[in-house]
């Protein structure tokens, strides 16, 4: 079911058969603790085509948000290789860096929402602070908060906040954004807002979309494909092609094609 | 929320404290003067005030030598008790071998080593400013310590994945996550720094308004104790104040005060 690293037009690798981006041969992820040894992820094996859109979802502790840090870089792998672009992680993370955006409040409440979007341009790139300005505008307009830029965290609703969040992610140019549990801590109503949001984002730009959620119908909507993982060991359990292009019409949800993978996947879960 | 109210609205919000300091102050002046309480147990206010007016100058000069050292001490005990926390976020090895002794330090009465500084240093200022600054140090290098860590976990990942600098990381996440801290603190040991002083000043001084209040207590001179002591208050009040300031002016965003 996983997408070999050597084959291009293996048909898992979505409806594009773009080269994989992301190459992630035999990844294990073992932590230390306590009662012993953790097997976080186990012989992962995955291809990420370029411009996809992929969901990985499954039950607390199976390894979803670690298999992005692993991915990222932000965790070493214990044995097994990410190939991003033919380079190692590492490498790739000198040269370009990925877009991430996190399930929490991880904006710096010291900054605005324009500050906060500016600041990775500063680190990453140096940018001069009029440049970075006018970006920030820029992309916060992209993310529908025109009028919010001097507005600070604290300000703004928890939807909002992950606009900014967003912004920010995009503020250095990714080719890659890694979304951990995003919307996690949003209601339900700004929740599919959001959804739509980053479809529309998605669309305007060359990007590959990484997607950890637990919510099964999040992952149905958004994606082109669903890796689905197991907990102990973390491991992908099975991936799954969405049927149903992205229509941006809350109808979709309930549509014959996605109802049915709805029900597909909750077995898979459970199982 | 406090720094929201209008003047007006503050002022009569202080309306009950001040009434009753008036109040206590009124019962105070006449009682002395009913029961005929001498003036060196306890002088009546006007008497105090009276005192203040016409010491004024002996007053200020005194203030101004231990405000001077209370205001150094302040400085540099903060200043070295942020830069030690900012060692002790780098190196654990750093952390793990100066807290005992900083612990040590914080154990250690300061009007028992008054004198032992007296020696070292003269009866000049050093002294002074040595136990405002041993009085301001431990309180702030605990605060400026956690203050320093409380960085949101997935906002350092953030700094990691840009591939920030340690530098990086500091000037835009760090400093401000500590500056609530470290002000907190500020806030206590402002005061504490001026006490410090004045204990100093017990133990063998030239000047200083610890130097008044003991030839005032030889003299049995209340008035005087009052005087010296109300003045001194006062100062700290001051102080406090303008610390409080600089907190309003570093503290800009929103809901970046702390109370601990």
């Amino acid at each position: 079911m996983n997408a070999g690293s050597a084959r291009p037009l293996d048909p898992a690798l979505g409806k594009a058969a773009a080269p994989p981006v992301i190459e992630i041969d035999g990844v294990s992820v073992r932590f230390d603790s306590a009662q012993g040894p953790v097997d976080a992820l186990s012989d992962i094996n995955l291809g990420i085509a370029a411009g996809s859109f992929t969901s990985i979802i499954g039950r607390s502790g199976c390894g979803k948000s670690t298999l992005l840090r692993a991915i990222t870089g932000l965790i070493r792998p214990t044995s097994g290789s990410v190939q991003v672009q033919g380079q190692s992680s590492a490498d790739y993370q000198r040269t370009r860096r990925f877009g991430f955006v996190f399930q929490g409040d991880s904006l710096f409440p010291w900054k605005t929402a324009a500050g906060n979007v500016e600041m990775p341009m500063e680190v990453v790139q140096g940018m001069p602070r009029a440049a970075r300005r006018k970006r920030a505008e820029e992309l916060l307009r992209l993310v529908r908060l025109d009028g919010f830029e001097d507005h600070y965290p604290a300000q703004l609703s928890g939807g909002m906040r992950q606009r900014v969040s967003i912004a920010r992610a995009l503020s250095y140019e990714p080719e890659i954004l890694m979304m951990d549990e995003p919307f996690g801590a949003l209601d339900e109503f700004t929740r599919r807002e959001m959804h739509d949001e980053v479809i529309r984002i998605w669309r305007s730009r060359p990007l590959t979309v990484l997607f950890v959620t637990h919510s099964l119908s999040e992952a149905l909507y958004l994606s082109d494909r669903i890796v689905v993982m197991a907990p102990r060991p973390g491991r992908v359990k099975a991936v799954i092609e969405v049927e149903t292009p992205r229509p941006l019409d809350p109808s979709a949800r309930t549509s014959a094609a996605y109802l049915r993978q709805m029900t597909e996947l909750e077995a898979l879960l459970d199982a | 929320m406090r720094d929201g109210a209008s003047p007006l609205a503050r002022a009569a919000g202080a309306a009950p404290a001040l009434a009753l300091f008036l109040a206590v102050a009124l019962a105070w002046e006449f009682g002395v003067r009913l029961f005929d309480v001498p003036a060196f147990l306890l002088p009546p206010p006007t008497a105090i005030l009276a005192e203040m007016a016409g010491s004024s100058e002996l007053l200020l000069r005194n203030l101004g030598a231990t405000m001077l050292a209370a205001v150094l001490g302040f400085l540099i005990g903060t200043g070295f008790a942020v830069l030690l926390a900012i060692v002790f976020l780098y190196s654990r090895a750093a952390e793990r071998a100066l807290f005992p002794w900083a612990i040590t330090i914080k154990t250690i009465p300061v009007i028992a080593i008054a004198p032992l500084l007296t020696i070292w240093l003269g009866y000049g200022l050093a002294p002074k400013v040595a136990i405002a600054a041993i009085i301001c140090f431990f309180p702030t290098l605990v605060n400026a310590v956690k203050g320093l860590r409380t960085v949101d976990a997935q906002a350092l990942e953030f700094m990691q994945v840009l591939g920030a600098s340690r530098a990086q990381t500091f000037r835009h996440a760090r400093l401000y996550a500590a500056l609530p801290y470290v002000f907190a603190a500020a806030k206590i040991s402002s005061s504490m720094a001026v006490i410090g002083a004045i204990v100093a000043e017990f133990t063998g001084a030239n000047t200083g308004i610890g130097t008044l209040i003991v030839t005032a207590g030889y003299q049995m001179d209340a008035t005087m104790l009052f005087a010296a002591i109300i003045t001194s208050s006062l100062a700290t009040i001051a102080l406090f104040y303008l610390v409080t300031l600089a907190e309003k002016a570093c503290l800009f965003w929103p809901e970046a005060r702390i109370d601990v």
